[in-house]
């Protein structure tokens, strides 16, 4: 008997750019019949390969992580698998039914009730009225809508819909699921029941691709992760092995092409300007890879072109999907700028760094609080990678490890 | 053909749920509600009864004209709604298509299942208008049966190829009233099929709506069984165009999600 519940070779899939290949208008084409009767260039249309040569292949039970970067293609390898779009070539299979957490709620109708939409939500999913009839409690209970599943859902608050279309798509008990970005449905404690839905099914030996731009997602359910770039396989594995081998290239990218393009608030125009954001290690050394409890030094170069009393530097992290999670800045009256600056370097020290494993990026001003006036700024200066305790012995969660010790006093 | 066949009885219950939603969605917040339903056909009974009979005069085969009319209308009207409804099925479940599978011909049957069930509501009127003519009705009413499905096949060939193009070029969603209408003239739903010149004949029964349309006025008012001969050319291109335009729709329908 064999366990393989999705198997994929060789998929690729093109799209055209600028217009489909068959879409045309009669303008276009009249204008593409000119330029070639004048001998003109005639405007190729641009092919684009969402997808190339993806293969790789899921037993049952198993639970894969998608990562990538926007652009990489992974919505569009969810969509071949959830049979919306064909592949260019290739082929695949899935075995079982195949449900698909991905554009929940697509398919509700506004002008029907909850109940109503329930009942053509899960025939479209592909559950018998029966089977729908006979979960319909579950079904409404989950979705925490008792009180108003006789009511049109247009007039539903967003959340509500997504409760509701979270819950219809959840009891298709499907035998693969594909998840996308939606573990952040509803308010916290339905997160929490989503989560613990999710496991339910992982318990259940559902075969899962969750696809996330959170790795603390992906490390808390995926045991092997998929990494697309650019359409291709850039690497398959362990998820620990292939997350390491992803956030150091995040961060060697950013690090190289971010910092050109990094984006100064009036650069030229402000009477400040940050020029370079370098972090180091304990040995100042230049790195961008540490561990979490390592020293970090974080040198800032900038100038000034006058005075500017009442400056203080402000340093704040974002997470990778740049999310802020605060910062820190200087205190005015021990860090001045009393006269202009033609190259001053000041330095940050983080000892030791509390991050949790992930990539983080640094972004520097200058800026007056008491007036809020911002002298100089540099978004996503730099960026670093914190590597932290494996996925199996993680004892905290969340970007920010608490130093804390656990005592059993009874 | 047979694939579409056993896809539909596989999925019948997806096709119920649709059009039992369009049918909702559509009397919801109306005042009428499924009184719509009768009030198209009605409407345009009695403007052709002014127009036609009262001022132009045109004959009705000795029948009176707003039964005459109304036994074609009611089934027009089933024509016209379909073929609108359907050529927008695809683009107006876009977000549908975009996300979620399932076999899109699907979207086509709801649409003729929903028109059946408003041709069947505008028929009780017209149950009315014979009792009060008095027109019996004999057991070649039957021949209504095998009509209205060969109907059906009919507009499921063209809602195939409409819909699929439509995906593409939604040129045909503005063009398309009008050929409706264009359409209407070249069929016997105003005027008898008498009036048509012997030599415009053979080309005007080519229109696969003619035979259809004059024969339901046959099987019900008259009494008479359908011209067969017509009837079997107007079904030999039904049924070719239907075979072909759901080979054509399912090659199509792989590329909706990507063009839609």
């Amino acid at each position: 008997m064999s366990d393989i519940t999705i198997e994929l070779h060789n998929v690729s899939k093109r799209y055209w750019l600028r217009r489909g290949w068959y879409v045309f208008s009669i303008k276009d084409e009249v204008g593409r019949l000119t330029s070639r009767l004048l001998r003109r260039e005639v405007q190729p249309r641009e092919e684009f390969w969402a997808l190339r040569d993806i293969t790789f292949s899921l037993k049952r039970g198993e639970v894969l992580g998608l990562v990538g970067p926007n652009g990489a293609g992974k919505s569009t390898l969810l969509k071949i698998l959830s049979r919306v779009t064909v592949p260019t070539s290739g082929s695949f299979v899935v075995h079982g039914r195949l449900g698909a957490l991905i554009e929940i709620g697509a398919g509700f109708h506004p002008e029907l009730t909850g109940r109503e939409n329930i009942a053509l939500n899960g025939v479209i999913l592909g559950m018998s009225r029966r089977e729908i009839e006979s979960k319909f409690d579950r079904i409404v209970a989950f979705a925490e809508l008792e009180r108003f599943i006789d009511t049109p859902i247009k007039h539903y608050s967003s959340g509500m819909q997504m409760r509701l279309g979270f819950s219809v798509a959840a009891h298709t008990d499907p035998d693969v699921l594909l998840i996308d970005e939606i573990l952040a449905v509803g308010d916290a404690s339905f997160q929490v029941k989503c989560a613990n839905k999710i496991a339910e099914l992982k318990e259940q030996h559902k075969t899962i691709i969750l696809c996330s731009h959170s790795m603390s997602n992906i490390t808390d359910h995926a045991k092997s992760v998929l990494w697309v770039d650019g359409g291709r396989v850039r690497m398959l594995g362990e998820t620990d092995a292939v997350l390491d081998a992803y956030l150091e290239h995040v961060t060697a990218a950013m690090n190289t092409a971010e910092d050109t393009r990094g984006e100064e608030a009036g650069s030229g125009a402000g009477p400040a300007s940050i020029h370079q954001v370098q972090t180091l290690d304990g040995d100042e050394r230049p790195q961008a890879r540490f561990d979490r409890g390592d020293r970090v030094l974080i040198d800032i170069t900038y100038s000034a072109t006058q005075a500017l009393p009442g400056a203080v530097f402000g340093v704040s992290v974002e997470d990778i999907q740049g999310h802020p999670l605060g910062g820190v800045v200087t205190d005015p009256d021990s860090i001045k700028i009393p006269a202009p600056v033609e190259r001053g370097v000041l330095r940050l020290t983080l000892d030791p760094i509390l991050f949790n494993r992930g990539a983080y990026t640094l972004s520097v001003v200058i800026s007056d609080p008491k007036v809020k006036r911002s002298y100089g700024l540099k978004r996503r200066a730099a960026r670093i990678a914190v590597d932290g305790p494996r996925a199996a012995d993680r004892e905290s969660s969340g970007h920010v490890y608490y130093p804390h010790q656990w005592e059993s006093l009874r | 053909m047979f694939d579409t066949i056993r896809n539909a009885y596989s999925h019948r219950e997806l096709i119920f749920s649709f059009a039992v939603r369009d049918i909702k969605a559509r009397y919801k917040q109306t005042a009428l509600g499924v009184a719509w339903s009768l009030i198209q056909p009605l409407s345009m009974m009695i403007v052709f009864t002014l127009v036609f009979s009262l001022f132009a005069k045109v004959p009705s085969d000795g029948i009176p004209y707003p039964v005459f009319a109304y036994s074609a209308l009611i089934f027009w009207t089933f024509f016209a709604n379909v073929i609108s409804g359907g050529t927008g099925a695809m683009t107006s479940n876009s977000s549908l298509i975009r996300k979620i599978y399932f076999p899109r011909e699907t979207l086509l049957l709801s649409v003729l299942l929903a028109g059946l069930l408003d041709l069947g509501i505008a028929s009780t009127l017209f149950g009315g208008m014979l009792l009060y003519y008095r027109i019996a009705l004999t057991a070649a009413a039957l021949w209504v049966i095998p009509l209205v499905a060969l109907q059906m096949l009919l507009m499921l060939g063209i809602i195939s190829l409409t819909s699929a193009a439509h995906v593409n070029f939604r040129d045909i969603g503005h063009g398309l009233p009008l050929l409706i209408q264009l359409w209407m003239f070249a069929t016997p739903v105003a005027y008898p099929i008498s009036v048509i010149p012997e030599w415009l004949k053979p080309l005007y029964l080519l229109n696969p709506m003619a035979p259809i349309i004059d024969g339901y006025r046959r099987a019900i008012i008259l009494g008479t069984r359908p011209d067969l001969e017509a009837l079997a050319v107007s079904a030999a291109v039904s049924l070719t165009l239907t075979v072909t335009a759901l080979a054509i729709f399912k090659r199509a329908e792989r590329t909706f999600a990507d063009v839609i």
